[in-house]
């Protein structure tokens, strides 16, 4: 890494943020070229939508994992959040608001700020905990979070808003009252405002937030915190802010994806498939294996590890067994020192390189 | 009037008395010693001056302000920046933004504006960069300014943390044993750069240290602390003329 050159047009940082930024614009262009000429089959459609989604989380998990240092384990539960309350508006505005320009940008501030919020609130007592500590916490929330929502019944009428955790007969309302949430059956009617072209928007926004706040004054504080705390400190570095800026963006983004995911359905429900701690393990196995503090990696990670079971399908009860052998392979490749050691050596050829060109050029001048 | 004078420091841990009525005076533009066998208590001074403890007696003041009691962010902004007997560097960060790390508080602009990438961002970042760069220059690290500091050699560690504590432009740099672990040659160029940093940013010193030639040769005033206790104070040939201070260290 340090060994390459500075490049005298751009800044490290910047051409590798420009590199990420063409890599999901690339990936854009191949996807909708493919489904321009019809070969693309309705399965890998389908997959389009949480293909992005899963990059937000992937990306949004990184900055809590990779940048800040602390293992959190209830990303879904913020995803949770964000997907309930964005939900919450869309079906209570869907007659009113009629136009899904206006109400699919309010919806989804609603699910991030929302979701930014419990970061905060979670974030103040438990960002005090470190490594093990805070992951049981944070556990622990993500599930709470699903349990409550799995079990509240919300109903509004003419009198008001109702809400019960028994039944919706309980409820006790009106002839005319509407039901929003139905216990474990969830939210039904959710307009399928978001599609792939919003997911793109969506994953590129969160890469341009994401990227910029590491390369700024406070990503830097944050990565302060990540590598040494002491020293932090005694730079004047305040621990406790940095840590739930850090910690509620994550939470933001969390919860957009959330939105995104609510509304790619029609119904929403908590179920332990969607938002359960198997979630929260599978988006840190994204992080993990992407490179903690990658990124880029995080994308490419959360989109082969997603698109893999899909692609697959044809071996059947093989599926699964194929897809821990990739997951071993992709840990061996990026952790064994002999293939690290033959990435540097390829690196330094690329260094090799470029300074031949950079002499060529001159010499051209 | 001195620039940090401590009054009575004292701390104890449990029945322990760590420190126990710590007196100093350290004018302007000083190089102070603080020495004394292992386990004195003279890191624990140091903690007391920054934060990390708070003094269960006794006061400090900091150019007229009371220092104890205040939180560690607090007292740097004051003007105590410190370096550690066990390197802490940002390890997985660039030699520049390590430095970048200790100006976080002296060119600030909004996080929303590092976001969104606004005009105050470019601005206060090319500050940034030229002061960081003005910085690794004088200690010769210019040239390693993108390797992570990890990578760095042992005595360039140590410098780089002098730069970055040098960032938070205070007005008494603590330096916590700076030259353990280093062959004499760089124990000699690290004598320089102490001087050196004394002379060009006109700061006041008080450096914990071991290494008598090092003491011996830069350190205008020495405080000699044994079992919590100031054991002598003074000037460096007298204090180190001591048959007090002689008896602590080789014994009788």
């Amino acid at each position: 890494m340090s060994s390459k050159p500075k490049s005298k047009l751009l800044k490290k940082d910047t051409r590798s943020d420009l590199i990420t930024y063409a890599m999901v614009l690339v990936a854009f262009a191949v996807v909708e070229i493919i489904q321009a000429t019809g070969s693309m089959t309705s399965l890998m459609r389908g997959l389009l939508v949480p293909l992005c989604m899963y990059s937000i989380l992937a990306v949004s998990l990184n900055l809590v994992v990779g940048i800040l240092g602390d293992l959190s384990l209830g990303h879904a539960g913020f995803m949770c959040v964000g997907a309930y309350a964005s939900s919450i508006f869309s079906v209570c505005t869907r007659e009113t608001i009629e136009n899904p320009w206006i109400r699919f940008p309010i919806a989804l501030l609603i699910g991030g700020i929302c979701a930014a919020i419990f970061g905060i609130l979670i974030g103040i007592p438990v960002l005090r905990l470190k490594g093990d500590y805070l992951a049981i916490v944070t556990l622990a929330f993500g599930e709470i979070i699903k349990n409550i929502l799995c079990s509240i019944y919300v109903g509004y009428d003419s009198k008001g808003i109702h809400m019960s955790f028994e039944s919706e007969s309980s409820l006790g309302m009106e002839m005319d009252g509407k039901l929003i949430i139905n216990g474990p059956l969830g939210i039904n009617g959710t307009p399928t405002d978001s599609n792939f072209i919003v997911g793109i928007v969506l994953l590129l926004i969160t890469l341009f937030v994401v990227l910029n706040f590491i390369h700024s004054r406070a990503g830097r504080a944050v990565m302060s915190l990540r590598d040494n705390r002491i020293a932090a400190e005694s730079v004047g570095i305040n621990v406790t802010k940095y840590k739930l800026i850090a910690f509620s963006l994550s939470a933001f983004f969390a919860g957009i994806a959330g939105v995104l995911y609510s509304h790619n359905l029609n119904v929403l429900a908590a179920t332990s498939k969607n938002f359960g701690y198997n979630m929260s393990i599978m988006i840190l196995v994204f992080v993990v294996l992407g490179g903690i503090g990658n990124i880029r990696g995080s994308i490419i990670a959360a989109c082969v590890l997603t698109a893999l079971p899909e692609v697959l399908r044809d071996l059947k009860d093989y599926r699964m067994l194929m897809y821990a052998i990739v997951l071993i392979v992709m840990m061996i490749i990026t952790s064994s020192p002999k293939l690290v050691s033959f990435r540097e050596k390829y690196g330094l050829r690329q260094f090799i390189k470029t300074k031949m060109a950079n002499r060529w050029t001159k010499e051209v001048q | 009037m001195a620039l940090l004078e401590a009054e009575n420091l004292s701390i104890t841990f449990g029945g322990l008395k760590a420190v126990d009525n710590f007196n100093v005076k350290i004018e302007k533009g000083t190089l102070y010693g603080l020495i004394g066998p292992n386990g004195a208590g003279k890191t624990t001074v140091f903690n007391l001056l920054t934060g990390v403890y708070k003094p269960t007696e006794g006061k400090a003041t900091l150019d007229g302000t009371v220092i104890t009691g205040k939180r560690t962010i607090d007292i740097n902004k004051a003007g105590i920046a410190r370096t550690f007997q066990n390197i802490r560097l940002f390890s997985q960060m660039s030699v520049i933004d390590n430095v970048k790390v200790g100006l976080h508080n002296i060119y600030k602009y909004s996080t929303a504006s590092g976001i969104f990438k606004l005009p105050s961002y470019f601005k206060k970042e090319a500050e940034m960069e030229k002061r960081a760069m003005e910085l690794l220059d004088v200690f010769d690290l210019g040239s390693e300014r993108d390797y992570l500091s990890c990578n760095l050699p042992y005595g360039k560690q140590r410098k780089l943390e002098i730069a970055r504590a040098l960032a938070t432009e205070p007005k008494l740099l603590l330096l916590d044993e700076p030259a353990a672990g280093m062959n004499p040659n760089e124990t000699a160029e690290l004598m320089d750069t102490i001087r050196f940093v004394r002379d060009k940013f006109d700061m006041t010193i008080l450096l914990i240290e071991h290494d008598m030639r090092l003491v011996a040769g830069i350190c205008e005033e020495l405080t000699v602390l044994n079992f919590g206790q100031v054991l002598c104070q003074g000037k460096t040939s007298e204090v180190l003329q001591d048959p007090k201070v002689i008896t602590a260290y080789l014994g009788e």
